[in-house]
């Protein structure tokens, strides 16, 4: 074997701390040989999905659900469930957890969520029942065994933060991409196949983004004073995400020239476009990536003379917005495009993507018929819920949740022929194939297509879309530069 | 006549299989919204293959796009609903894939001597025979004349 182990992984491998951990290690180790891994690294944190349980899957009416609504994952608990030594490697200090998925566990029978709703006219959903206990089961075993209840797509942001140079597994792209960036841990996006196993004995092969080498910038991007200047709003961070990826060609890149103040919204929609855009989940965001001080340092010490360099202008970020529109195109008028669910929340909203859309939608009611939905991870459920924000946001008609995601994935099954609007670039490319038409846009234009029922450009989107040379023209008779701009 | 190529490249996943190609120019995932777990269909919006099923091909893409979960959906593929692809050929494997194809069971080879996107038609017939990972691949492509 080539892979060099500690004491402690051998005795796991030889069996010495119990089958579960035996079982694991072997699979760790066959894939360790498969990428020619060295040694293996210690990890602080797992994050990966929970399984839907089932004691009968070849159940031919079982079979067929479990196909509507697993992932794929949830066989391959099936085994380590079978064994009475389970436990995750909390007791060598690896914290482990689980995206969210069907439905809040509480709400299941609740209309008007993602797992449960009708759109008069155009058909309803209702997730399957067994399923969910199924998922419920799941989670309770998981819980006996040590994991953590975050079910969050992003407890890296709230609720389990690694430090700088701290090993993690996360089979979720978009908090792998924020761990490496933002807090300047390790992880790969990493095989929700071996953050099983990584869970139960604390390790995993190194390699990947795990290596220096593999974290080095290959390209440069740059925001033109335009752009660095007039970002403002989930969706505009998303899209730059996606510009920043296709400009670098899916390599590393070094971004310069980002705004002074970029929140954990910010941060967060534009790694997040990593899984959608990219491979490998960093990017330098200079000023903001702890690793990265420096071109040099992002570069790891091998910055070509004259390393590729690429502008993000306004122009490229309208284009992308108008990219994501057309993946899924909604039909109507292009001023008025009929919407049936307006979502906010992939990745999970931040408390103060919460705090906008209910500041957004105090004092008016969303259209019958339409769905406003926020979909939050529980830390900010709670305080919304305690703030008052969640109060605003069900008086006007809209719906805030947690341990959900409508894409992971009840999203297959809707009615066909719907039209969902959202900030999240993500969601488009995840559900663009599903047979639902999708509309990507800011959080004030969204919660007006809620309120009113289509979805109308705003007056921004109306300056950023004319050519730079007429929007500049324009900026001398009214300059918008130092106003507010009104979604 | 028909015409047989021969290529070597690297197993990244062990395993012998034969199977029709099924060529796919960009970027894919196996996640559940790129091939459908229960009828192994491509999904991806714009892709060579969308519409298409994948059920026992030899399926030939230059690397992964898209979620992780591809890794977990390429295993159900292979093992649970028996949709799933005879092997994957790719410019370069990418470690999800890598991890999903060991899991399922199916030979995954990449590093080959010829570009494969180019080399390989849709339709060809293609074996594999790849008996250590890490080590050599045998690639016999044989084209209907």
């Amino acid at each position: 074997m080539a892979m060099k182990l500690t004491t402690h992984q051998q005795e796991m491998l030889d069996g010495k701390l119990g089958d579960t951990k035996k079982f694991c290690m072997e699979k760790l180790v066959d894939f360790g040989e498969a990428i020619e891994a060295k040694e293996m690294v210690d990890l602080v944190l797992v994050l990966n999905c929970c399984p839907i349980y089932s004691n009968d899957r070849q159940n031919p009416e079982t079979k067929k659900k479990l196909e509507m609504y697993d992932l794929g994952h949830s066989p391959l608990y099936d085994p380590i469930f079978a064994m009475k030594d389970a436990h995750v490697a909390d007791d060598t200090g690896t914290q482990c957890g689980n995206d969210p998925y069907l439905a809040q566990f509480d709400k299941v029978e609740e209309k008007g969520y993602p797992w449960n709703f009708e759109l008069p006219g155009k058909g309803s959903f209702k997730v399957d029942p067994e399923m969910v206990t199924g998922l419920k089961a799941g989670y309770d075993k998981l819980t006996e065994h040590g994991w953590l209840n975050w079910m969050s797509c992003q407890p890296q942001v709230n609720t389990c933060i690694p430090k700088m140079g701290e090993y993690c597994a996360s089979s979720e792209s978009s908090a792998a991409a924020y761990i490496n960036t933002i807090l300047g841990a390790r992880t790969n996006r990493e095989s929700p196949i071996n953050t099983v196993y990584a869970a139960y004995t604390g390790c995993l092969p190194k390699y990947g983004t795990h290596l220096d080498e593999n974290r080095a910038a290959k390209c440069i991007v740059e925001l033109d004073d335009e752009t660095r200047d007039n970002m403002q709003g989930a969706g505009d961070w998303a899209a730059l995400g996606a510009c920043l990826a296709e400009k670098a060609e899916n390599r590393i890149m070094a971004v310069l020239n980002l705004p002074k103040k970029m929140g954990p919204t910010a941060t967060k929609q534009i790694v997040s476009a990593c899984s959608p855009g990219m491979n490998d989940p960093i990017m330098h965001l200079m000023g903001y990536t702890p690793e990265s001080p420096t071109l040099e340092a992002a570069f790891k010490g091998k910055m070509p003379k004259n390393p590729e360099r690429f502008t993000v202008t306004m122009d490229d970020v309208v284009e992308m917005f108008r990219h994501i529109n057309n993946i899924a195109p909604a039909p109507g008028p292009e001023r008025a495009k009929p919407v049936d669910i307006v979502i906010f929340g992939c990745p999970v909203a931040t408390f103060e993507e919460v705090r906008e859309v209910a500041r957004l939608v105090k004092g008016r009611k969303v259209k019958p018929g339409v769905m406003l939905w926020v979909q939050t991870d529980t830390a900010n459920y709670h305080m919304a819920h305690h703030y008052g924000d969640a109060q605003i946001i069900e008086e006007a008609g809209g719906k805030i949740f947690h341990q959900t995601c409508m894409c992971m994935n009840p999203v297959r099954h809707y009615p066909q022929g719907i039209t969902i609007a959202t900030d999240s670039f993500k969601y488009v490319k995840l559900g663009g194939g599903f047979g639902m038409a999708w509309i990507f846009g800011n959080p004030p234009a969204l919660v007006n297509a809620a309120v009113t029922g289509v979805f109308t450009p705003s007056a921004r989107w109306d300056y950023f879309a004319k050519p730079r040379h007429d929007r500049l023209a324009s900026e001398k008779e009214r300059p918008l530069y130092s106003q507010p701009f009104v979604d | 006549m028909d015409e047989k190529i021969v290529l070597t490249g690297i197993a990244r996943s062990k395993g012998k299989a034969a199977g029709e190609a099924a060529v796919n120019r960009q970027r894919m995932g196996w996640a559940f919204n790129h091939v459908g777990n229960e009828d192994g269909i491509v999904l991806v919006p714009g892709a060579d293959l969308q519409g298409k099923s994948i059920i026992g091909k030899v399926v030939v893409y230059p690397t992964v796009m898209g979620s992780t979960t591809g890794a977990i959906s390429l295993y159900y593929k292979c093992t649970q609903s028996h949709h799933g692809p005879a092997a994957i050929i790719c410019q370069k494997v990418h470690d999800i894939d890598i991890s999903g194809a060991i899991a399922g069971g199916i030979p995954a080879i990449d590093a080959l001597d010829q570009d494969p996107i180019v080399t390989i038609k849709t339709g060809d017939w293609v074996e594999i025979d790849a008996p250590k990972v890490g080590q050599k691949a045998t690639v016999t492509i044989t084209r209907k004349g």
